[in-house]
């Protein structure tokens, strides 16, 4: 039997740079923020410590160097100057390297990249979960949302490393279609000489395309220490490999599919045998769609083992052990503010690039059924999804709902259980009106429950939280929008947080005790000049009664100026 | 296209019952340990009666409570007041968490003496008490310069300012944090800083010009346990490493590296001043300088260590107390 192979490249987004025929492109963005906030908060003695009025803003550009050496050649650099405002002529510049790599194809085979990459795999391997953004953005928390994702470079849930990238793809007449093979490696750490060795993050997957009834695929990641790079032998080591599976039938009105992924994960520390941990996850689901009425559902099953690690999909994209850099202390006391949701649409200072080997610090109000988005450990059960949108795409809903558990108890025998629903709907009265101007409406709502039950009082656990958003955006006159959102967060009962150690292990519980409400509404103006130039100015209250006895009101009025180019 | 659909569901279907049962497991301590009632269930016992630390021997202590919470284990020595301290949270206490080696955690060192052993629990009355005899003391490894218990080595030379109120002489009394001798510096010199001075010059020791000690400076510490007087932080106490770098039996202050490590008593009480001897710096008059020498650390040329005890002539009387000036390798002084 004799086969004819053409390797291919995965994309063909590389011709794209041949075909501009210019050798240097610039690239880049430029956005600017003004500020005004007005702070104050209820105390039983009036805070006179604390800045209530505070004036900010910065302008920055990202000045980017793209250069096309030859037709499988881009090299781009990138730096950024931002300079804070009441600061001018060197005073309160900054100059950063923002970006940097060189990608090309070497053989018209093989797809390269070497600097920076962004990263993923599968939601088990490498993957950047969004696991504190609950509801759909829109209108003005959008623009907020997409500056935090554009400072962090998260989009389409990649991870901005620092390494290199490699892909090729092989194609096949007969049996399996296609090949395609991606590989990566990244530096997690350099070696401090003495206890850090080197550490790095690499992997890769294969998959094979049998026919567009049938995917499969392998994916296996390791975070590992190279020996001998310092004068400490104690070596980290946490390997995952998975397998990933696509197989569908359709016909004239309905379409059936099955999909998932399952795999294992060892961790353990060269010097630490006892310490080893071992696990594995199932992750699949059944799809329905009725294509002629626009309705798709899916009935899934969950289990991730306990002991199931995984650096490069269990990272947060938030580090809670991080402090606010705006009002971060308040009252006379001058008592540590902490993170809101406020401060997470705000301030992208908050978030992590960086893959993390321990287990991250979380916001169980916030998300406490899937802290670590779907590679969260310990936790099994099934989940749904319905969703339906009209072929005049005048409404669009959704509606998840996880039913969950523990696999492994906390300090008892007795099992946490989650309930955990999120809805999304969007509804476009331009579409209904057959109108030109844009004139959407956007409601997102997600509701978690978590619950213990137990004869004994200190192991009972009840949590519930509730996020909520109801945006709009009105065009009013060609390009001109009036923008609208009213976001609620709110969080009342008790948990036990975990205290571990440095390996990752439990050794204590803390009480957690929550009765508050976070409340934003916002209202402002947005103007396009064109599809990635917009002026917006807007003006929100935010306010957040969470301690219960130093309630706060932040409001601010905000002017964007934003520019892609 | 329908065979390999069905055979998607059953793969699944196989892998999803594979999962064991996470039986009578766990994760962390109990909630109903940490969070019971307390109760002991066995007493506080000592491993050993006696416990001879010279020879080697360890002795540890242990008990069993019935719910994790914090505790405090105390060895004090009944005669030198010396206080070991180990502190952990768990319900079972063992060898693993209270292995005792004769070492101190507060000065002065524990001597032949019988020790009560307490153990509390932080919040509650409770309290369990052992006790355990030292038969001999932990005897530390290193090079002594001194430790005062045999008075005055002819070999040394010294120099004391006639002020007012001098008093520089070995005492002994309880109060020693080692054995039952120390050395006294205190007076008032209000035309200079020097109030007194010790040389320990290493031909006091073995005969040979250079004190016997490692070529490593990055192995090797300098530890010498300093009393700080109440109501008194004028005094200071500068140590000098004269280095013999031509090996020719004198030291040339012109041409050979002289490292000072100056300590500047703010201080109650004893205290144990440890430093690695390539950290102590070239001083002129307090400042750092390079030195004139070779500029290494040639810990296995020093000739002389001179000890002043220095203080600003305009801030009148000055006392301090030091003892058991030790050279040890591969850490500080572990007492």
């Amino acid at each position: 039997m004799r086969f004819t192979i053409y390797i291919t490249l995965l994309l063909s987004s590389f011709s794209a740079f041949a075909q501009e025929g210019k050798k240097v492109q610039f690239v880049g963005g430029a956005r600017s923020l003004l500020s005004h906030s007005d702070f104050t908060s209820k105390t039983d003695v009036e805070d006179t410590v604390t800045a209530r009025k505070m004036t900010g803003g910065y302008a920055l550009l990202d000045l980017g160097f793209k250069i096309n050496p030859n037709a499988t050649t881009e090299i781009l650099g990138m730096v950024r100057i931002k300079n804070d405002f009441g600061g001018f002529w060197g005073s309160g510049v900054n100059f950063d390297v923002r970006q940097l790599y060189v990608k090309g194809v070497a053989a018209n085979v093989l797809r390269y990249q070497i600097g920076n990459i962004d990263y993923k795999l599968s939601p088990y391997t490498f993957y950047n979960h969004n696991a504190d953004m609950l509801v759909q953005s829109t209108a003005s928390l959008k623009i907020k949302e997409d500056i935090v994702n554009y400072e962090t470079f998260y989009k389409n849930n990649t991870w901005r490393q620092q390494g290199a990238a490699a892909d090729f793809a092989l194609k096949f007449p007969k049996v399996i279609q296609e090949m395609k093979f991606n590989g990566f490696i990244t530096r997690m750490n350099p070696t401090n000489m003495t206890n850090i060795l080197e550490r790095f993050y690499g992997g890769g997957n294969i998959t094979i395309v049998q026919s567009k009834y049938f995917t499969i695929g392998g994916n296996h990641v390791s975070v590992f220490d190279l020996k001998q790079t310092a004068a400490s032998n104690d070596a980290y080591r946490n390997s995952v490999s998975t397998g990933t599976f696509v197989s569908g039938m359709e016909f004239d009105k309905i379409k059936f599919g099955i999909d998932g992924e399952t795999g294992f994960s060892n961790s353990f520390s060269s010097q630490d045998n006892e310490g080893k941990l071992s696990d594995y996850f199932v992750n699949a689901k059944l799809n329905v769609e009725a294509k002629k009425l626009g309705i798709k559902f899916n009935l899934g099953y969950m289990d991730n083992g306990a002991d199931f690690r995984s650096a490069g999909a269990q990272s947060k994209r938030v580090d809670y052990n991080q402090v606010n850099n705006y009002y971060d202390r308040y009252t006379n006391a001058q008592i540590v503010r902490p993170l809101s949701m406020y401060d997470l649409y705000n301030d992208p200072t908050l978030y992590t690039s960086s893959i993390n080997t321990g287990i991250m610090a979380y916001n169980p109000s916030i998300n406490n059924a899937l802290p670590y988005g779907t590679a969260t450990f310990n936790r099994k059960g099934i989940y749904s999804t319905l969703s339906y949108e009209d072929k005049k795409k005048i409404v669009a809903v959704s509606a998840t709902y996880y039913k969950l558990s523990e696999i492994r108890g906390q300090g008892t025998l007795n099992l946490k259980s989650f309930d955990y629903l999120k809805g999304n709907l969007v509804f476009d009265v331009s579409n209904l009106l057959k109108w030109k101007l844009k004139q959407i409406i956007n409601v997102g709502v997600a509701y978690q429950n978590t619950q213990r039950e137990s004869d004994l009082l200190f192991e009972q656990i009840s949590l519930k939280s509730t996020t909520m958003n109801v945006g709009v955006e009105l065009e009013i006159v060609k390009d001109l929008s009036i923008l609208g959102n009213a976001f609620m967060f709110s969080s009342v009962g008790n948990e036990l947080l975990p205290v571990r150690n440095d390996k990752g292990e439990i050794i204590n519980f803390n009480p957690y005790f929550v009765d508050g409400q976070e409340l934003n509404i916002s209202a402002g103006l947005k103007f396009n000049f064109s599809k990635d130039v917009y002026l917006a100015c807007l003006y929100e209250q935010n306010k957040n009664n969470f301690n219960t006895l130093n309630p706060y009101n932040i409001k601010q009025l905000m002017l964007f100026y934003v520019m892609k180019f | 296209m329908k065979k390999i659909f069905i055979i998607s569901i059953v793969g699944f279907s196989l892998i999803t019952s594979c999962r064991k049962e996470e039986i009578n497991k766990i994760d962390g301590p109990s909630l109903e340990d940490l969070n019971g009632a307390f109760s002991v269930i066995n007493g506080l016992e000592s491993s050993k009666d006696s416990v001879d630390f010279a020879a080697g021997e360890t002795v540890f202590f242990t008990a069993e409570i019935a719910k994790t919470t914090p505790w405090k284990l105390r060895v004090v020595g009944m005669t030198s007041g010396a206080e070991k301290i180990m502190t952990g949270t768990s319900k079972i206490i063992d060898a693993s968490q209270t292995l005792w080696n004769g070492s101190t955690t507060n000065l002065p060192l524990f001597k032949t003496e019988i020790c009560k052993v307490e153990l509390t629990f932080p919040g509650l009355p409770d309290t369990l008490i052992t006790d355990v005899k030292v038969i001999n003391p932990k005897v530390n490894e290193g090079f002594l310069i001194t430790d005062f218990e045999t008075g005055f080595n002819p070999g040394w030379t010294s120099f004391i300012q006639s002020g007012a109120d001098m008093d520089f002489q070995i005492k002994s009394d309880v109060t020693a944090p080692e054995g039952n001798a120390y050395y006294n510096m205190a007076g008032t010199v209000d035309w200079d800083w020097l109030v007194g001075l010790i040389n320990f010059k290493a031909t006091a020791y073995s005969g040979a010009t250079v004190l016997p000690l490692t070529s490593n400076p990055n192995n090797l510490y300098f530890n010498v346990m300093v009393y700080g007087e109440v109501g008194l932080t004028n005094s200071l106490v500068l140590f000098q490493f004269q280095e013999d770098e031509d090996a020719n039996g004198t030291f040339d202050s012109a041409t050979e590296d002289l490292y000072s490590h100056q300590i500047t008593i703010d201080w109650v009480g004893w205290k144990l001043v440890s430093i690695k001897y390539s950290d102590i710096p070239c001083l002129v008059n307090g400042s750092p300088a390079t030195a004139n020498g070779n500029g290494q650390h040639n810990s296995d040329k020093i000739n002389q260590i001179n000890m002043l005890h220095l203080a600003n002539p305009v801030s009148g009387f000055a006392k301090s107390k030091l003892d058991y000036i030790i050279f040890t390798e591969n850490g500080p002084l572990n007492p």
